[in-house]
């Protein structure tokens, strides 16, 4: 259903490369971004782990530098075990090369690599036949690997290739310094590190070219530092630009006269889908106390002892002060005394309304009506 | 005390009469002489201007929620729906699923059981009531024939009952009133002639999306596409009839008849009932234009220059009969035109900013529409539309409500276009948004939520510095979502590029408890990279620990299947980690 990462199953069954030995990391990293599957950059980058391996059984017999800064050594076998890894990892650029064009179908991509293999073939011609120069800048091999790297990449040749350069020439003297001071272990996977955190600001002015082999011309020369307007030029568009204009704004602001009408159940049922799109589990204790609240079964914060409670109305003094219903009742007697400890308790009984309080008393001025005749022969007087 | 310090407040609010403490019983009852000169001060100055506040009124859950933008998440913890029991804390996206499941029917059954036995749950003893405790009722109490009780079954939403109680009213003779008429044709549209389902939601949405993603991909076989649909809409049902048989019609009828046809898949009777509408000089309302609109989109077999063209006319009769559209119109355009891939990108733009320049503010839905219209399926051919960009230049920093049910779809498919573009700053910012005010809760459903996790998560192993990557490890797995195989392998190679393959027998742990234990997979892979290099002794130690750990797994899992199957390269690796940590004999 979801295009996910599994869709790149498929490409499991490539092969993984055995031997390729590391060397320019930077080719390898920038080749790591590359729209092709996580799948192919792994094996790149598994295959410069096989190296880092071989390379630290070296690693006693010569200086700990990574493999770029070849010039600097003065030892042959590392340079030309370095050299042997430059081209290894020019091999394992063309194979990397073959695998991103399978998964492209385009039929340009087998120009391309018709053209980088041609390239790469000189690229070894003069790695062969360049005599080892002990300079302080970036060897000619170097740069030859830089720029087939560039053309390879094809967008941005210039760009590319003096930051390729320029990486170079940073680590040059990153691992001079370090050489000279104490002979610290520059491992390789450290170099392999930092250029992954460089790749990714860099990587993400390249990352959207790679996708696409064919280039826009019309973006060709905006992309590398003017991404950002780039950027601007395209919020223009998607802001800016023809609409329909069919609707005016004048006319659909003016306010319709509104007939109230009750929502009708499509309202209702619209309302209650909507009500479903924020829905999610219940974050903390809080979160269910709001629901349980809104539902109406806890009281509300701050606690309000009367909540709920309305009592009619009443006030307290009509609860305390009932002589007002003793008025037919005789003024003085047992009569009179009995109703007036009647009228005391129900003062003082918080459990009763008002209303009930006073059916109360009518009920007694019932009795004593109908009790009239033994009233009578007690003596008692009842007006 | 208070006594005095009540004589004080007395004084003060009562500046200007002389209050019951005049000044003497003050000074008698105080000995602090700090206090008297100003009390004599507000005496002489006499009148006070006293400026009480407006009461604030807060709302009834005002104090919780102060409260609980205190709390944060516990990223160690499981989320807090589950009960806190390790027993009970799940392992898995299917076990989480199921143990919610389980909540909510639990809930449903108890519910259940109250309002079928309403007799025996009467005694009310909270104070004060509590109406949605007590059993409620669903069978219609009055019985005679009327249009009252019609109008109670409708409200009950039953809609055969009420069928057979309009049918019998129109025996009696009784006319019944143009509104029930008009309530009882939107039960039945709404719910094209059948009962209202009594499934909890979350079948019933992932049902309707699985429907709406088949539809779509089969939208060349409308056949298939119809059967598909559960309810359909049969001609000559009971909708059709009662509108038949009623002597007015106003617009309400007509567009509640056309929306319900729509909904239901009746495409060509909805567009005629359209012109009889029109015929009858009668207006429609916005909600009939949107299903419209709907309507002339999916009606098959025609081009989509020719149906772009007909939602254009729509719209136009819209403008002329002065209905003012509405978010959803735009909406739906948009989500008619992103079937049309290609064709649709330019009529898209369009609309939006149509929409903006009358002043409708897009929701969420809006730009997942837009999103999914320009990175349809990932397709490589021309250049990525940068379109993104812009929509998160729109969008950061805003909150947003729901406007629209499909509002829920838009982190999943910005995540997508992410991962696709293999841009993590863009994967920053979106999750940025995801974050600010209350739009997390746009992330929808599990599986929405999972597959969002997923992609961040596989986006940040390729791309991003491993120490901030095992930080998000740490922050998002297992509280928020439960990693797939896929993810983990991710993980692994993200390590591997990082050189940090001691965090590997960790990882295996945590795999084992996320039910990963059985994924062969995962273990070759596990085994592959702790056996490619050689590793400082300790290293091995804790390798060698791992391996016995997974062999175990492979021999407990025998006794599951009838033929072990043992991977070759499993094995080997296996081999070389023991002989590696001196483990000669177990090798």
């Amino acid at each position: 259903m979801f295009p996910r990462v599994s869709a790149i199953l498929p490409l499991r069954p490539l092969s993984r490369f055995p031997l390729c030995s590391g060397g320019s990391e930077a080719a390898i990293v920038l080749l790591g971004a590359p729209h092709g599957t996580v799948r192919t950059k792994n094996n790149v980058q598994r295959n410069f782990g096989t190296n880092s391996v071989n390379y630290s059984k070296k690693d006693e017999q010569s200086a700990p530098t990574h493999g770029i800064s070849k010039e600097t050594e003065s030892q042959e076998s590392v340079k030309e075990n370095t050299k042997k890894d430059l081209l290894d990892i020019i091999k394992g650029m063309k194979i990397e090369l073959s695998t991103v064009n399978v998964q492209t179908t385009k039929p340009s991509s087998r120009r391309q690599r018709k053209s980088v293999e041609a390239t790469i073939g000189s690229l070894q011609k003069t790695l062969e036949d360049a005599p080892k120069k002990r300079t302080k800048s970036v060897s000619p091999e170097l740069e030859a690997a830089a720029s087939a790297v560039a053309d390879f990449l094809r967008f941005d040749k210039q760009t590319t290739k003096s930051e390729l350069l320029r990486q170079l020439q940073q680590h040059e003297e990153v691992s001079k310094t370090q050489k000279d001071g104490e002979r610290t272990k520059i491992s390789v996977s450290n170099i392999i590190s930092d250029m992954k955190v460089a790749k990714s600001a860099t990587g993400r002015v390249s990352t959207r070219p790679v996708h696409q082999i064919q280039f826009d011309e019309g973006t060709d020369s905006l992309m590398g530092q003017k991404t950002d307007d780039l950027k601007k030029s395209l919020r223009k568009n998607m802001l800016k630009g023809k609409r329909l204009n069919i609707f005016y704004l004048k006319t659909v602001t003016e306010e319709a006269p509104k007939t109230e009408t009750a929502p009708s159940l499509w309202d209702v049922e619209f309302a209650k889908q909507l009500a479903m799109v924020n829905e999610q589990p219940l974050q903390n204790g809080f979160a269910e106390m709001i629901q349980w609240t809104k539902e109406g079964k806890l009281w509300e914060f701050p606690i309000d002892n009367e909540a709920g409670f309305d009592d009619d109305g009443s006030e307290f003094h009509e609860h305390v002060f009932l002589d007002k219903h003793l008025k037919d009742f005789p003024k003085q007697g047992p009569i009179r005394h009995f109703m007036e400890l009647v009228t005391c308790g129900l003062s003082k009984n918080p459990y009763l309304s008002v209303k009930q309080k006073i059916e109360h008393i009518e009920w007694f001025r019932n009795y004593f009506n109908e009790k009239q005749d033994i009233l009578k022969e007690s003596g008692i007087r009842l007006n | 005390r208070w006594l005095r310090f009540r004589c004080k407040v007395c004084l003060t609010l009562t500046g200007q009469r002389a209050g019951p403490c005049g000044q003497a019983p003050n000074c008698r009852f105080y000995s602090g002489s700090a206090t008297v000169p100003k009390v004599e001060r507000a005496n002489v100055t006499g009148i006070e201007e006293v400026v009480i506040p407006r009461k604030k009124t807060w709302d009834k859950v005002a104090v919780l929620q102060a409260l609980a933008s205190t709390v944060n998440r516990d990223t160690t913890a499981a989320p807090y729906a589950f009960q806190d029991d390790p027993y009970l804390i799940p392992t898995s996206s299917l076990e989480s699923r199921s143990f919610l499941l389980a909540k909510k029917s639990g809930e449903n059954a108890a519910k259940y059981i109250i309002n079928s036995h309403p007799k025996y749950f009467q005694k009310d003893i909270a104070e004060p009531h509590i109406p949605c405790l007590m059993p409620e009722y669903f069978e219609p109490q009055i019985e005679d024939i009327s249009e009252a009780a019609l109008r109670e079954r409708i409200k009950l939403k039953k809609v055969k009952a009420s069928v057979d109680m309009f049918d019998q009213l129109l025996q009696a003779g009784t006319t019944v009133s143009l509104e029930t008429s008009n309530s009882l044709l939107d039960l039945l549209c709404y719910y094209g002639d059948k009962e209202p389902s009594t499934d909890n939601h979350f079948q019933q949405s992932e049902k309707s999306e699985e429907l709406e993603e088949a539809a779509e991909e089969n939208n060349e076989k409308p056949k298939k596409a119809n059967h598909q649909f559960g309810n359909l809409w049969r001609p000559e049902n009971n909708a059709e009839r009662i509108f038949a048989l009623m002597p007015e019609k106003n617009s309400h009828s007509y567009c509640t008849m056309i929306r319900g046809m729509v909904k239901h898949r009746a495409l060509v009777q909805a567009l005629n009932l359209y012109t009889e509408l029109l015929n009858n000089k009668l207006h429609a309302d916005v909600y009939t234009f949107n299903a419209l609109i709907e309507a002339t989109a999916l009606s098959a077999h025609e081009k989509p220059e020719d149906k772009w063209n007909n939602i254009l006319e729509l719209l136009k009769q819209m403008a002329a009969q002065k209905v003012k559209p509405n978010l959803q119109t735009f909406n739906t355009i948009l989500k008619c035109l992103r079937r049309f891939h290609a064709f649709g990108k330019v009529p898209a733009l369009q609309t939006f900013r149509e929409m903006k320049a009358i002043g409708i503010e897009p929701s969420l839905a809006t730009y997942h529409y837009l999103i999914q219209l320009f990175y349809h399926h990932e397709n490589h051919s021309k250049g990525s539309s940068l379109i993104i960009y812009d929509i998160m230049n729109e969008l950061t920093g805003r909150k947003f409500s729901p406007r629209d049910p499909d509002d829920d779809m838009f982190f999943q498919s910005a995540m997508r276009v992410c991962s696709f573009l293999r841009d993590l700053e863009l994967a920053y910012q979106v999750h940025g948004l995801l974050n600010t005010g209350d739009n997390w809760k746009f992330i929808g459903p599990d599986h929405r939520r999972n597959f969002y996790y997923s992609k961040f998560f596989s986006l940040l192993c390729l791309m991003e510095q491993i120490d901030v990557t095992l930080k998000w490890y740490k922050d998002l797995i297992p509280s928020v979502f439960f990693p797939r195989s896929q993810t983990l392998i991710d993980l692994l190679q993200a390590l591997d590029v990082a050189n940090r393959l001691e965090v590997i027998p960790q990882i295996w742990k945590d795999s084992k408890e996320y039910g990963h234990t059985f994924r062969s997979d995962l273990k070759e892979e596990i085994l592959m990279l702790m056996a490619r290099d050689q590793h400082p002794p300790e290293l091995q130690v804790a390798f060698a620990n791992c391996a016995a750990d997974i062999k175990s797994t492979y021999e407990s899992q025998d006794g599951r299947q009838a033929a072990p199957e043992w991977p070759a390269n499993s094995l080997n690796s296996i081999a070389v980690l023991f002989l590696r940590a001196g483990r000669t004999q177990e090798a």
